[in-house]
């Protein structure tokens, strides 16, 4: 919604300078700001049109709100988009819309902490792509997005897939919009590196591809620096007196954002640490060179590791680094002894559990009818011995705080985006469906008006109808 | 009805059980009963089932009363040998003699307390709709002699209990593709993977980047972007599920289109760890069923996913598998179209639907004649070998079990068997919501699933699949038609415990989706005088479950068969 109003300021921005330009003498300042009134209350009143109630209490649902206790009757109180009370005694302000949760669940919006679904394209070809942002490639349209409200997720985070080396910027959108403006929550929230090789290339040429990315932007910071200091000279007519060394050295501190090429800002900002990693490992033995990367060139601090199953077995060196962890859509590892051909299976969340390494969960809607549920694979941690809190917060808060966003979503706190999912029943239970999602505090998705699932259940529509 | 045919037919005899002939550690069944032994004989029980034991390394860890036994003594061990040298008859004699007298026993008799297990949860499901809390289960010899709320446990009895968990009796698939290697499993990318060439090497164990599912019928890897063809993937689908479908190889005869002389018990490798993986989701009854590939297909086999090596044969042989559809032209090993410039002996394959109903209706058409005395001409004509079993079917003495998918399919299916006078049970079924009426007038039960939407792999590229719908089996179970569920292929997060789980969600009651994996396909499949609930006499084919049974967070944490722990996961 931010977005949205940032557009039309925009726009009524830019339909000030061509009118300004037709201005003739007689018609001064005050005219232009007459046209300007008219504007905004033109766009003011088109917002009343379509503004849905900024006040919605959700009452007598029981509340789950992740951080802090559960409430076994409670109401949530959201005014313009925001999580403004939640309790079993809150005052609800006479002009609210009030809608009853009696006997629901009411759970903060869940968030997809890793997915291409929402691209039209996973990867690009190129190995090293940190100027591309994913805003260019995120299709609305994508069923993807339709099914993630459906399913009670209304964050993601859309990032390209692991077949890259550095792939391109990703972005944390809510899966509903007609434009990438509209969905998106928070732009330029991560750059995607990979220690597994992408198609093509061996670990050695993925490190070696890596490694050089880093220093060729080492070499490209000092020559920019000696040339940006040089600039500074040629303003005051002064002459190169320097060593090339020392002349980067003086002009480092000159260098602003604009003065990088877009092949290397986003490196830029990534080892300022402006920027989240995202670091795919694919193999427990992936872990140590993600981990050697990210932190010689400085962002271990803003690392995510998305890891592949086997990367269970590195626990103990990703539990040193502090960094949270997204964990393989199927949680389980298996792996066969290839002499003896003895399965071994492990439950991966299990391990980071006891590990005390805060993980996220994905789902995995290509594959299963219960995997592309969150919830579902929170279950199927409860199911295989992790505390139904941590398993609760690897879908909610987890992912939350690895995108950094934690203080606007991820749990029912005060102040906090009003994102939030109404469950008929329990989230961990199977037969729990999602029957409302509200997203900045709107209704996004009924169930009871949802005809593609009532397709499913045999109820033919006109809108589903062959 | 298909299922009253075979009982009246090939029947054995329930509790009359006898296996011997353990010289020189060769476990021979004898008969497909389990092994009970009378209660003031234990040592050849300890016999019988130790010998197994020791020839079947790879058995899931567990408990082994019998083991135990064993340990007794020396003399115990000399009588064991003894017990192993007697005759066939005279030990069949003896245990078809003492059986008799076996659910009068009381159980707690002060001889042999120790063989008695104890199984006690929160609730037992009894599998017919009935519940008892806080209940408790006696085994003995291998069977249930008791079941009720909790009683007096007989002294020196072994009990296991769970806690808030549940006891129901062991899921039977009457419709399972059992493969000889677990296929589900991930196998290193390598070899062995390029060796099967059909199928991928387990993708999401090794999260190879831009890999679809482990299901993808082709052994590519998916270009990032760019569209499977043969599953579909990247794309997402809309409340759909991907159901993995991996080819049968064991069980894809390509060599006719009638095959029904053929036994898929000679493909059955019964220490596939297939096995295991179905015996850890609660599975402990099969029907193995052929592949879809032939138009009159295999005699399918029901065996038992664990337990005493010795004992795993439930039948050799039970139904004929016939398939409509697309299947029998396209599916199978080497069973592609043929090109248009080779042909080779595929080229017969029926190419259309009229193609497929034409080999079935020959085939019996042909039947009828070489049963009349009259000429079977024809290069296509059934064999001899084939026409005998078909002449089974005809006089239903062999069950026959008909595969399709899409309304048309079905419809054939009905039509095809009215014209020769046939009963069938319905396979797989998609369509079936849309063919209520017509399977209630025809009385034709179902083998349902597995529950999918919009499936990728063989199903995906099938086209029949395009109208499922989730609510299928409810539509069957109010209709009243017999319903059995099954998983066929899949396991672990899309095996049969979860698609009683899907039912769930998708409007069945706990207590029908328990029944339709469990008492009703024993039904179907003739053998609900021996598992299929929990009651006295049964036999102790059952899985004890961490909450209750389906739920999303419980899982089956003991699973037992013929009263012995073959799966025990209690301690992680």
């Amino acid at each position: 919604m931010v977005e949205v109003a940032r557009a039309n300021e925009k726009r009524v921005g830019a339909s000030r300078a061509p009118l300004s330009r037709k201005m003739v003498n007689n018609v001064k300042a005050l005219g232009i700001r007459v046209l300007l009134v008219v504007c905004a209350a033109a766009f003011a009143s088109v917002e009343a049109i379509a503004a849905p109630p900024t006040k919605l209490a959700l009452q007598g649902g029981r509340i789950i709100p992740i951080v802090g206790d559960e409430i076994a009757k409670g109401t949530i109180l959201f005014e313009n988009g925001r999580i403004t009370a939640i309790g079993t005694d809150v005052d609800i302000p006479y002009d609210a819309m009030v809608v009853d949760v009696s006997g629901k669940v009411v759970f903060p919006g869940m968030i997809d902490p890793h997915s291409a679904r929402g691209l039209d394209v996973a990867n690009e070809s190129l190995p090293v792509t940190p100027f591309l942002d994913v805003y260019d490639s995120l299709d609305p349209s994508r069923l993807y997005f339709e099914d993630a409200l459906r399913d009670g997720v209304t964050g993601v985070h859309v990032i390209v897939a692991n077949n890259c080396v550095i792939g391109s910027l990703s972005r944390v959108v809510h899966p509903i919009g007609l434009t990438p403006d509209e969905m998106t929550i928070e732009p330029a929230v991560a750059l995607k590196l990979s220690v597994a090789p992408k198609r093509g290339f061996d670990r050695m040429m993925q490190m070696a591809t890596l490694r050089e990315t880093f220093l060729e932007l080492a070499d490209y910071l000092e020559r920019r620096a000696e040339e940006k200091y040089e600039e500074s000279l040629e303003k005051t007519d002064k002459k190169i007196d320097i060593g090339p060394v020392e002349a980067a050295k003086r002009g480092r501190p000159l260098l602003r954002d604009s003065d990088y090429d877009d092949k290397h800002l986003n490196l830029v900002r990534l080892n300022r640490g402006d920027l989240g990693a995202f670091v795919y490992c694919e193999k427990a033995a992936d872990v140590g060179r993600a981990v050697r990367i990210a932190t010689t060139n400085g962002f271990i601090h803003r690392t995510t590791f998305v890891l592949g199953s086997e990367c269970y077995k590195a626990a103990s060196e990703l539990k040193a680094t502090g960094r949270p962890v997204v964990l393989a859509a199927n949680l389980w590892h298996r792996e066969r002894d290839p002499i003896t051909g003895k399965l071994r299976e492990t439950f991966v969340p299990s391990v980071f559990a006891k590990a005390g390494i805060a993980f996220s969960l994905q789902p995995s809607p290509d594959t299963s009818l219960a995997e592309r549920y969150l919830n579902y694979q929170a279950a199927r941690c409860v199911r295989n011995g992790v505390s139904r809190g941590t398993a609760l917060e690897s879908i909610t808060i987890n992912p939350a705080r690895a995108l950094g966003l934690a203080g606007r979503l991820g749990s029912l706190e005060v102040g906090k985006t009003a994102n939030v999912v109404v469950f008929s029943g329990d989230p961990l239970e199977f037969d729990t469906w999602v029957d409302l999602v509200y997203i900045n505090g709107i209704r996004a998705y009924d169930r009871t008006t949802d005809v593609r699932l009532k397709r499913l259940f045999g109820e033919e529509t006109p809108e589903t109808a062959e | 009805m298909t299922a009253r045919f075979f009982r009246d037919s090939n029947k054995t005899e329930p509790r009359a059980s006898a296996r011997a002939d353990i010289r020189g550690g060769m476990a021979t069944r004898v008969n497909q009963r389990p092994c009970i032994t009378p209660g003031h004989f234990p040592v050849l029980h300890a016999a019988c089932s130790d010998t197994h034991n020791a020839h079947d390394p790879e058995r899931p860890r567990g408990l082994k009363p019998a083991a135990r036994n064993a340990e007794a003594g020396n003399a115990l061990g000399l009588f064991q040998r003894a017990a192993g040298t007697l005759s066939i008859c005279s030990c069949a004699i003896l245990f078809a003699a003492a059986s008799a007298s076996l659910a009068q026993q009381p159980p707690s008799g002060a001889t042999d307390a120790t063989d008695i297990l104890v199984l006690k949860a929160a609730t037992l499901y009894v599998g017919d709709g009935r519940r008892i809390e806080d209940g408790m289960i006696v085994i003995r010899d291998g069977l249930i002699v008791d079941v009720g709320a909790a009683m007096a446990t007989p002294a020196g009895a072994r009990v296991i209990e769970i806690e808030d968990g549940s006891i129901t009796p062991g899921l039977i698939d009457a419709n399972a593709a059992v493969e000889s290697e677990d296929l589900v499993a991930p196998l290193p990318r390598g070899p062995r993977a390029v060796l099967h060439g059909l199928f991928h090497p387990g993708h999401s164990e090794d999260a190879s980047p831009g890999c679809c599912g482990s299901s993808c019928p082709r052994a590519i890897r998916h270009v990032e972007g760019t569209k499977c063809s043969a599953c579909g993937f990247p794309d997402a689908q809309p409340s759909g599920l991907a159901v993995g479908t991996r080819m049968s190889v064991s069980t894809a005869e390509a060599s006719s289109e009638v095959i029904p002389e053929m036994r898929v018990i000679d493909s059955v490798n019964l220490r596939s760890r297939d096995f295991d993986r179905l015996l850890r989701g609660g599975v402990t009854t099969v029907y193995t069923s052929p592949s879809s590939a032939a138009v009159i297909g295999a005699q399918g086999a029901i065996v038992r996913t664990g337990g005493a090596f010795g004992d795993r044969i439930v039948r050799e042989t039970y139904a004929v598998k016939a398939a409509m559809g697309v299947d029998p032209s396209r599916r199978g090993r080497g069973n592609s179209m043929p090109s248009r410039r080779s042909v080779t002996f595929h080229t017969r394959r029926p190419g259309t639907r009229m193609g497929v109903a034409w080999v079935f209706r020959k085939a019996l058409h042909d039947t009828k004649r070489g049963l009349a005395g009259l000429e079977v001409y024809g290069a296509d004509a059934p064999g001899e070998a084939s026409r005998e079993v078909l002449a089974r079917v005809l006089a239903g003495e062999v069950p026959l079990r008909i595969q399709a998918r899409a309304q048309h399919d079905i419809l054939a299916a009905i039509r095809l068997t009215e014209e020769f006078g046939l009963s069938f049970t319905l396979e797989e079924g998609t369509d079936a919501y849309r063919c209520i009426d017509e399977l209630k007038a025809a009385g034709t039960p179902v083998v349902f699933g597995p529950i999918y939407v919009t499936p990728v792999g063989w199903r995906g590229l099938s086209g029949e699949v395009r109208n499922a719908r989730v609510h299928t089996l409810r539509a069957l179970i109010d209709a009243g038609i017999e319903t059995a569920l099954s998983a066929q292929e899949l396991r672990d997060e899309d095996g049969l415990a979860r698609q009683a789980m899907y039912a769930i969600r998708f409007g069945v009651s706990l207590d029908d989706a328990l029944a339709a994996v469990t008492v009703v396909p024993a039904r179907l499949l003739g053998i609900d005088d021996v598992v299929g609930t929990l009651e006295v006499g049964k036999r102790a084919d059952l899985v004890m479950w961490s909450g209750e049974p389906f739920d999303a967070v419980s899982a089956p944490r003991v699973v037992l068969i013929g009263g012995e722990v073959v799966v025990d996961t209690r301690d992680g």
